[in-house]
């Protein structure tokens, strides 16, 4: 049961760098800065799901938490530019 | 010896997690095809629910039926936390992030058939005008 599971999961791994590659490509060419910050939204989100089904192959919780972390502080970071393109500053 | 609902949560999870890379792949090259702005927001929401939720999801199945990890309810139930989080938060920064970027002109609303949005906030400000 446990090889087969370490199998299936080295098997994602490399569908998984193609996607991120593929974000990045996105990330670094972006016209505004509005699909920059929609390209490293999806790529968080992509990191969250990759850590969760990592966390079950180093058989470690501590990947978890981070994962969690990592979504608010996505959040927050659509907030910020969201607040910032609407108004031109950041918040008092 | 495993027993015979622990493979059945193992494989239920896999096929999960499998839909999951998959969307993710089709959203990356969704990304870097599609023409500009508001197309791409499709993209990005397939990439954080089809591609963020749904694997995570698969991945809790799969710590539930794995009987070679220590804290496996552990597992299970913060999965389904981060699972909930990325579903209560991807929408909620999308859609500020669409409407900041409509409101401020940044990017062009390219396959336009009706854009109500901008009618109301003309009409408001020919309102305003004519009241000052």
């Amino acid at each position: 049961m446990e090889a087969e599971i370490m199998t299936f999961i080295m098997i994602m791994l490399p569908i998984y760098a193609v996607s991120f590659a593929l974000y990045i490509i996105r990330v670094l060419k972006g016209p505004t800065i509005s699909d920059t910050v929609l390209a490293i939204d999806a790529l968080s989100f992509e990191t969250i799901a990759f850590m969760a089904v990592f966390a079950i192959f180093f058989k470690s919780l501590l990947l978890i938490p981070v994962a969690i972390l990592l979504s608010v502080w996505t959040y927050a970071l659509d907030v910020f530019v969201a607040k910032y393109l609407e108004k031109k500053e950041m918040g008092d | 010896m495993s027993s015979p609902i622990d493979i059945a949560l193992v494989i239920i999870g896999e096929v999960l997690v499998s839909i999951g890379v998959f969307c993710g792949l089709v959203a990356a090259i969704g990304m870097l095809r599609f023409p500009n702005f508001f197309v791409r927001l499709h993209a990005a929401t397939v990439g954080s629910i089809g591609g963020a939720f749904v694997p995570i999801i698969g991945a809790a199945l799969i710590a539930l039926g794995s009987d070679f990890l220590d804290y496996r309810w552990l597992f299970f139930g913060s999965l389904i936390v981060t699972a909930v989080m990325v579903m209560l938060v991807s929408p909620a920064g999308s859609h500020a992030l669409a409407r900041a970027t409509h409101r401020a002109k940044v990017a062009p609303v390219e396959p336009k058939v009706a854009d109500h949005l901008e009618e109301d906030e003309d009409k408001k400000k020919k309102e305003e005008g004519h009241d000052v």
